[in-house]
Order: C-alpha cells, then sequence, then structure tokens
C-alpha cells in the first residue's frame, strides 16, 4: 500500500514539475480583447452612415455624386442614362477630433444645403467581449437656395433641418458586417413638401459590407421611410429609398460606384424627398471617393 | 511481491524522468519588443510592440515566442487598420511566433555577448517556414536576467502576404525584423 502511495506521490510531483517551455507561454499569455476595426471600409455606406468614425487628428475629404435616371422618361440614350445630369454632387470634410468624435461639414448641391454633422461611438465592439457597435449621428441641413415663392421660407428657421440616428453595426466575420439604424428627422412645416405628409418622419435603416476580395466589398443599404410614421395616403409616390454598390480600397483612398433611387446624397435630403424607384427607371450611377490625411503627432498610444 | 517490485521499478523511472526538468532552467519575459521596418521607394513604414511573450529553456535551448499582430503600433492609424485588415489578415491569424531550439549550447555562467542560432518554425499570417535566426545573447552577472536581441528579413510573398502592384512603391516586399528582450530567470 505504501508503495502505491509512493508511486502516486511520484507521478503526481512529476507532472508539478515536467514544465517546458509550452506550459510557461500558455501561463504567462494573456488574452487582450482588441477592438474590433474596420466593421465598414469608409464612414458611409451607399447611401447610409456607417457606424465607423474618423481616427483621432485624421481629416477625410469625401466627395459624392449622382447622376439622373438611367432609364424611365429622363433616361435612355438620350441623356447617356443620366450621366447627362447631376442631380447632387456633396463636398464635405470629416475630422476625428478622437477615435470616437468625429466633427464633419459638407455642402450639397440640392437646395444649396450646407451640412454639420457630429459622429460619437457610444459602444465599440470587440473581440470577445461587447458584441456590437453603436454610433450616435446627428446632422443639421441648413438650405441656402432662393425660395421658390415668396411665402416659401418665411422664417430663416423654416431653412433647417435635423436628423439623428443611432447606428448599431455589428463585424460578424472579417467579410461580413451588417447594421441596423433607427433615426428620426426633424422639419420645419415649411418644408414638407406633400399637405399630408407628416412632419417629422421615424425611419429605420438596414445596411450590409460582404467582402468579395480583400480590398472590394459589396454594400447596400435600405432604409424604411413608408410604412412607420409616414402616412401612405399621400398624393406624392414616395419610395424608400435603396442602394448598393461595389466598394474600392486603395491604401488611403476608397472609391465607391453605385447605384441607387434617391437623387439626393445626405440623410436629411434623401430621407424626406425619395420619388424615384427602382421599377420605373429611376436608378441612377453613383459614386464617392473619400481621401484621407493624417494630421496627427507621430506617435500612437492607444487604439 | 512482484507487483511491489515492480512499483518501486515505475517509481524510481518516474522519478528520474522527473529529475530531469526540475533541473531545468526557464527565462521568461512579456515585454519583448519587436520593430519592423519596411523601406520603399514612397515611404518609410515602421511598426513597434512592446508586447512579445517568450520562454527560454536554458538548458536545452527550447525557445517560444509569440506576438499579437494587433499590438502591433503604426505611426498613421489607418497605415495599422490596414495591416491588420489587408496584409496579415489578424482576425484570422491573430499571432506571429516562433518556436525552435538553440544550435548551441547557452552559456548562463558567462557574461560575454553570445552569438547563436536558433532554428525552428517561425510563424507569420498562419504559414509556417523553417528558419534560422541570429541572436545574440547576454547574461547578467547574476545570472538572474537574459537579454536578447535579433535581426532578420522576411520576405512577405513567404508568408503568402500579397502587395498590390499599385502599392508596390509604398510597401517593401522584404521587411526588417528586429527584435530586442529582457528576459527574467523563473524561480523554481
Amino acid at each position: 500500500m505504501k508503495k502505491i502511495l509512493l508511486f502516486l506521490f511520484t507521478i503526481i510531483y512529476g507532472f508539478a514539475n515536467a514544465q517546458d517551455v509550452d506550459s510557461i507561454m500558455a501561463n504567462i499569455s494573456e488574452q487582450k480583447d482588441y477592438k474590433t476595426q474596420a466593421t465598414f471600409k469608409s464612414p458611409r455606406l451607399v447611401l447610409l452612415q456607417t457606424n465607423e468614425t474618423q481616427k483621432a487628428n485624421n481629416l477625410a475629404f469625401w466627395v459624392g455624386h449622382r447622376f439622373g435616371d438611367i432609364g424611365g422618361e429622363f433616361g435612355s440614350s438620350h441623356t447617356l442614362y443620366g450621366l447627362d445630369f447631376a442631380t447632387d454632387l456633396y463636398l464635405g470634410f470629416d475630422y476625428g477630433i478622437t477615435d470616437k468624435l468625429t466633427v464633419g461639414i459638407g455642402r450639397s448641391k440640392f437646395n444649396e444645403s450646407y451640412s454639420a454633422l457630429v459622429k460619437y461611438r457610444l459602444l465599440w465592439q470587440e473581440d470577445e467581449g461587447v458584441p456590437f457597435s453603436v454610433t450616435l449621428f446627428g446632422q443639421s441641413s441648413w438650405i441656402t437656395r432662393e425660395p421658390f415663392s415668396n411665402n416659401e421660407f418665411q422664417d430663416e428657421g423654416d431653412r433647417i433641418n435635423h436628423f439623428f440616428q443611432a447606428i448599431m453595426a455589428r463585424k460578424f466575420t472579417p467579410g461580413i458586417s451588417l447594421m441596423l439604424s433607427p433615426g428620426y428627422l426633424f422639419r420645419p412645416e415649411a418644408q414638407v413638401q406633400d399637405v399630408g405628409d407628416e412632419q417629422n418622419l421615424f425611419v429605420v435603416g438596414i445596411g450590409g459590407r460582404f467582402k468579395i476580395l480583400k480590398r472590394v466589398s459589396l454594400i447596400t443599404d435600405y432604409t424604411f421611410v413608408n410604412g412607420l410614421s409616414r402616412p401612405d395616403d399621400l398624393q406624392t409616390d414616395y419610395h424608400n429609398p435603396f442602394g448598393v454598390g461595389v466598394e474600392i480600397e486603395t491604401g488611403g483612398h476608397v472609391f465607391s460606384l453605385n447605384f441607387q433611387n434617391s437623387r439626393y446624397i445626405t440623410a436629411n435630403n434623401f430621407i424626406p424627398n425619395t420619388t424615384k424607384s427602382w421599377s420605373d427607371g429611376g436608378v441612377r450611377f453613383g459614386f464617392a471617393i473619400s481621401r484621407n490625411f493624417n494630421l496627427g503627432p507621430k506617435e500612437r498610444n492607444d487604439y | 511481491m512482484r507487483t511491489i517490485l515492480y512499483h518501486i521499478f515505475v517509481s524510481l523511472l518516474v522519478s528520474i524522468s522527473c529529475l530531469q526538468p526540475l533541473k531545468a532552467q526557464f527565462y521568461q519575459t512579456t515585454s519583448a519588443s519587436v520593430r519592423f521596418y519596411s523601406s520603399a521607394p514612397v515611404e518609410d513604414i515602421e511598426a513597434i510592440s512592446n508586447e512579445g511573450v517568450s520562454v527560454i529553456n536554458s538548458d536545452n535551448g527550447d525557445i517560444s515566442f509569440k506576438v499579437k499582430m494587433r499590438s502591433f503600433r503604426f505611426e498613421k492609424a489607418l497605415m495599422q487598420e490596414h495591416f491588420n485588415e489587408n496584409y496579415v489578415e489578424s482576425e484570422r491569424f491573430p499571432d506571429a511566433s516562433f518556436k525552435g531550439k538553440s544550435m548551441e549550447k547557452i552559456d548562463v555562467s558567462s557574461t560575454a555577448a553570445q552569438k547563436v542560432i536558433f532554428k525552428g518554425t517561425f510563424t507569420v499570417h498562419g504559414v509556417s517556414k523553417q528558419r534560422e535566426l541570429p541572436v545574440t545573447i547576454k547574461m547578467s552577472r547574476d545570472g538572474k536576467t537574459m537579454s536578447l536581441s535579433s535581426e532578420f528579413k522576411v520576405k512577405c510573398e513567404d508568408h503568402d502576404i500579397k502587395i498590390p502592384k499599385i502599392l508596390w512603391e509604398n510597401i517593401a516586399e522584404v521587411i526588417d525584423v528586429f527584435v530586442n528582450a529582457e528576459f527574467k530567470i523563473i524561480s523554481q
């Protein structure tokens, strides 16, 4: 019996001390929960904003362009499938104050509107911990064109509208990211085009990115505007904004080539005013280019 | 009687085999510095991590080294993202590692600089290569600290890290790697 005990003892003693390089490595390697990066490659998908913000001290110049209808009454070869027209053009700068907070300004051709945006990352997805990201987005837009009629903008406040959105996004795999973004548009009575329409609109956006090559992704987004708070018996034939595109990344540039039924670029403009439909040739070609500039100090400590 | 003898025999065997690792001397670090440098016509890119984890068995010369790709810091945040996303794909292949053995005996009693070659498996981007890495080791006077430094090159192509043709002017095909670490003895 004693011998057996001794035998057991030596075995246990042996195991406890049979250390090798691998077992020590396993003991001292700590798991670190890194923040998920590049849920989307760009702060904008086709039409909607993504959860991405600029890196701290980075400035991005963003140009967006929307052409005319490909088909239908305004399309076909007479307008080279819409390429003769520019329904909207946006030039803007976004700047990352921190990795979590971005501010931006921009100007749209439509309504000669100037806009200012703020994006704040409330929650950041992690490898193991936090399962998804949440970014809050706010954008105010100011219409500067001449009024179409004498009483269109009686008050300066009639020219302004605001859009707020909570963007929830998750990178499911390195190649698949999805987002769900409830939003709310506040606009003055003067900007309501259809008398029966709601002044403020509640919307829900969905979108996704699907990598097909290491630097090329398919992107798409859809925004539910009709069927939510907007009445469904309006005279104007409103449609839900829907876009698909291809996103190509080359170092500091991101190019997006896309098709969408919405004529306008900023959410403040396309959410209340999309009257074109994919089914009647109202789809148009568009593109966007973003260029990143690093204005920050050389050394990085966080992220 | 026979079974008892058998037990004694096995116990002895186990005890003897246990004596060997007991004698072994281990050195470890969790803050090894790994720096890499890419020199190309348009720009030089440098990244550094101070989170390399490594263990050396000074008796048999075994080494294991690991560094998380996400721990590398770049001057430009976007470069860091591109490095992880497009080149090393750190979500799929989180670590770079080396596992091997010193081809010469490490003399822990000498304070002179010792040049040794570690031979083993070097893995980056999920692709393993047999490599012989030149390493300089210097022991502290009390034998409790081992300083290690190494310099070697990594060819992106060897590890299936693809550089797009339009970016060849920005990123070198061969990356210089510099490792510096101070290992502390593990008290037994």
